[in-house]
């Protein structure tokens, strides 16, 4: 992926919002899914619509830490996009039966944990931190996820929306593959050392801590709804092929960090680093929900109605 | 802490020519069951008859027209100070074109609900015309008007004054030294010396966003508020968060059923130290004036010193953000809310908001900030980019005024028919922001670099009015035909004032209306209030290219 003009992209992701509205989502398909997807099919969203949710809040903190308007107020959109996907998935949840009154899914407890670091921390991050963890997940998670939902699920009214959740995602992604490569250019040792100098900060060891986890959660989750854990295999692999095509992206020392841990990610083989996080993955699956402090108030942000008149 | 004074801090008279004409069209719409004095367009203007038959100055009147020795646009507040100095002068041969029905300008059109000054009613007044009476610290919008009507009757002004009188041209005449004004209504109006007094704030501003003209509710702006809407029971979107919203936002959830407030930038809000003014002060200012000087001298120096945080990058710039940090903190308990109302520039940078009620207004029940950037206005409401449509009854554009950097409010053509609009179309000059080259015995208030950022607007202007009157008197004594600054003297002056701009927190890096599309700071001051008198306060004549009559 070459690197793009960002004043040209924001221009054109200006020109290509979508509002709920524009769905019918009491059209007819919402039959097509079955009692047997169903249940599993529920958790699945839930957890989708919360990976959205987090990507819109980091979306945030980088909106915040850009160092360019043009970059600032992509972000911005970004993170309106993000949350915009959150509240589509979340009318899909509604649409097939599985919100109660104004229920919102819980998140599990991985991302409950992510949530928590994100409020707490990700402003104070290094811009280049969540240039490179962003565009990862975004590959990774979303990107495996939403592909797996359209191969499993028949429903139209899905199918639109995602061929506008992607439309969105792909043009994240070019910002997010441009930056990466932005921020590798002729970088210095020195330069490409204090870069990774934050890695001994305890607040991003936290995150870490939190992220380590929850893609070996997400890899579970995947395997239990029956896709081939492959499938995220092949989105992490893409991660690695288009953030290292140019020698610019190369020279980010905070892709060659994600693409290393992405590839242990992978090996299965690896017991050096699956057996401990997956021991971290059953480790906080115990931690009680009331031991965690209030969720923040964004997460009440979130809405499946198209339209509100109240405040 | 506040710059200028507040939202409305300058008078309005005049039309300004449309220059977006993309967007113009729309927002025509929008503001034309609201704003009595539509904008002219550059063109429409420029379409009005010109013929050289009528009379000695060479132009077909409907009146014929009489020579007055000055002609002042706006009777806001720096026209109608511009009539007392003149006065005060022994001057008395002016006119006054008002496009209004009455005086007022700014204080007259923005008479929202909250609509207040920033800046304390002892400063922000002349010191000429001290008014010992004022209600409370901080003045509401109605009793500054009262103060203006007054300054008119007790200057007996009224009868100099035209009004409806709508400038949509004017020329100057070499041959004759004459400056020809012509209005809307086809009145015809020529001076030997011609002051802009229309003031940079006196046309509103509509967002630039799609789908403006398709809202089926009800569309109100600050600066032309509709006070027969009823807001009991309705769902009401504010779109802008500057100075004219933090006041609005407060008096409308009093009313509405709910209010979604829309902002696009967080601004610095500080604690205002309002107070109603006791009847002893009242009393002890007007028995011995002496003591309502040395307030208003505290309190000019006071502000001051703010110049000095939010002018430049000091330390001081930290203390104040640290004073506008915990009065959010002191208001805000709510985490997320707390960092959507963070700014994320150097305080001063934008024009800094002075309110106490602005922040509770907020997380009152039936009241929402919304940070999403909007998509487009909807037949029913405001889409914004999280994909929802936040349905309303009725949408308040508090999005502030359409402020001239580059162009002026109405055509003005100098030595050889050259429009001023075009001398400015990279940035406006002039020097001393009260004199353009090209532009012979003309006088601008609140022209090119005259914007305070910490001081009341009334200090600069008093300043400008005494220049002018220096000048003006000069032109008549002497009896001048031209009297136009040098363009080194222009030249060498905007070379300094840009080189101290880029020393400024308003050039380091935020967008605001102080500066163009292309960055350039037109709007601004770059020093203290004393330093801009200071400069005012020197009338060169050797700085002027002189020509007898």
């Amino acid at each position: 992926m070459a690197s793009i003009d960002l004043d040209k992209m924001l221009e054109k992701v200006k020109k290509t919002q979508w509002s709920l509205d524009e769905i019918d989502w009491d059209a007819p398909g919402a039959e097509l899914i079955t009692e047997e997807q169903w249940p599993k099919l529920k958790d699945f969203m839930a957890d989708l619509m919360w990976i959205e949710h987090v990507g819109a809040r980091a979306f945030a903190a980088m909106a915040k830490k850009a160092p360019t308007d043009t970059l600032r107020e992509l972000y911005s959109y970004f993170h309106a996009e993000e949350q915009r996907h959150a509240n589509a998935e979340m009318a899909l949840m509604r649409r097939w039966g599985m919100l109660d009154g104004d229920e919102i899914p819980e998140p599990n407890i991985n991302l409950r944990l992510v949530i928590e670091w994100l409020d707490r921390y990700s402003d104070e991050m290094p811009y280049y931190v969540l240039g490179t963890v962003v565009p990862m997940l975004e590959v990774a998670l979303d990107g495996a996820l939403c592909k797996f939902l359209l191969d499993t699920v028949d429903d139209p009214v899905c199918h639109q929306a995602f061929e506008k959740i992607n439309g969105d995602e792909a043009r994240h992604l070019g910002v997010g593959f441009t930056v990466m490569e932005m921020q590798g250019r002729g970088k210095s040792t020195i330069k490409a050392m204090q870069m990774v100098a934050p890695l001994l900060d305890p607040r991003l060891i936290l995150g870490i801590a939190s992220y380590f986890p929850l893609l070996n959660k997400m890899r579970d989750n995947i395997v239990a709804m029956g896709l081939p854990e492959e499938r995220l295999y092949d989105a992490m692999r893409k991660f690695e092929k288009i953030g290292g095509r140019t020698e610019d992206g190369r020279r980010n020392p905070w892709f060659q960090i994600i693409k290393h841990h992405g590839r242990m990610v992978i090996n299965r083989s690896n017991s050096f680093y699956h057996v401990p996080v997956d021991a971290l993955v059953r480790l906080t699956g115990r931690i009680p929900r009331r031991a965690l402090p209030a969720v923040p108030s964004w997460v009440y942000e979130l809405t499946d109605k198209p339209t509100s008149d109240v405040v | 802490m506040t710059t200028r004074s507040k939202t409305p801090n300058t008078k309005a008279t005049t039309t300004k020519p449309a220059r977006r004409a993309s967007t113009a069209a729309s927002k025509a719409n929008i503001l034309k069951t609201n704003v009595s004095n539509t904008k002219v367009s550059k063109s429409n203007a420029s379409k009005t008859p010109r013929k050289n038959t009528a009379n000695v100055i060479g132009i077909e009147s409907r009146s014929k027209p009489k020579l007055a020795s000055v002609v002042i646009i706006g009777a806001g507040f720096a026209g109608i100070g511009m009539a007392i100095r003149l006065q005060q002068s022994g001057i008395k041969d002016f006119i006054i074109l008002e496009r209004g029905s009455e005086v007022g300008g700014t204080w007259r059109d923005n008479q929202y609900p909250g609509a207040a000054c920033d800046i304390p009613s002892n400063l922000y007044s002349y010191s000429f015309a001290q008014n010992p009476n004022w209600s409370k610290s901080f003045s509401g919008s109605r009793e500054i008007l009262d103060y203006i009507k007054n300054l008119v009757k007790e200057h007996n002004l009224e009868s100099y004054i035209r009004f409806n009188c709508n400038v949509v041209d004017t020329e100057f005449h070499e041959e004759g030294g004459i400056w020809n004004v012509t209005c809307e209504n086809g009145n015809h109006y020529c001076g030997r010396a011609m002051v802009m007094a229309q003031g940079p704030l006196s046309n509103a501003s509509l967002p630039n966003i799609e789908g403006v003209e398709d809202f089926e509710g009800h569309k109100i702006h600050s600066a032309r508020w509709d006070h027969n809407y009823d807001f009991k029971g309705k769902k009401v979107a504010v779109i802008g968060t500057g100075a004219s919203a933090v006041q609005i936002i407060p008096e409308l959830i009093k009313e509405a059923e709910h209010v979604k407030v829309f902002q696009r930038t967080a601004a610095w809000v500080m604690p205002r130290p309002d107070f109603n003014v006791p009847n002893w002060n009242k009393a002890l200012f007007s028995k011995i004036p002496a003591t309502q000087r040395a307030v208003r001298n505290a309190l000019y120096l006071g502000h001051e010193a703010m110049a000095l945080a939010v002018i430049w990058n000091s330390p001081l710039t930290r203390v104040a953000e640290k004073i506008g940090a915990a009065h959010l903190k002191n208001q805000v308990k709510d985490k997320w809310l707390r960092r959507q109302l963070t700014p994320n520039y150097k305080i001063g940078c934008k024009r800094v908001l002075v309110s106490n009620d602005y922040y509770p207004a907020l997380q009152q029940e039936n009241c929402k900030l919304i940070t999403w950037p909007i998509n487009k206005i909807s037949a029913s409401g405001i889409k914004t980019v999280e994909g929802i449509e936040h349905q309303v009854d009725c949408i308040v554009f508090a999005t502030g005024f359409d402020v001239c950097k580059s162009g002026t409010p109405f055509p003005v053509r100098g030595l050889e028919g050259v429009e001023l609009s075009e001398r400015w179309a990279r940035g406006a000059k002039a020097y001393k922001s009260i004199s353009v080259t090209g532009y012979p015995n003309l006088f601008m208030i609140f022209g090119p670099n005259s914007g305070p950022g910490h001081n009341s607007a009334l200090v600069y202007m008093e300043s400008q009015l005494d220049y002018a009157v220096k000048g003006i008197s000069k032109i008549l004594s002497e009896n001048l035909k031209l009297m136009d600054v040098r363009s080194d003297k222009q030249r060498r002056f905007n070379a300094d004032i840009q080189r101290r701009l880029a020393k400024t927190n308003w050039n380091s890096g935020c967008k605001s209306w102080y500066l163009t599309e292309d960055g350039f700071n037109a709007t601004m001051y770059p020093g203290f209030a004393s330093q801009f008198k200071a400069q005012m306060e020197k009338f060169k004549s050797t700085d002027y290219r002189i020509v007898k009559a």
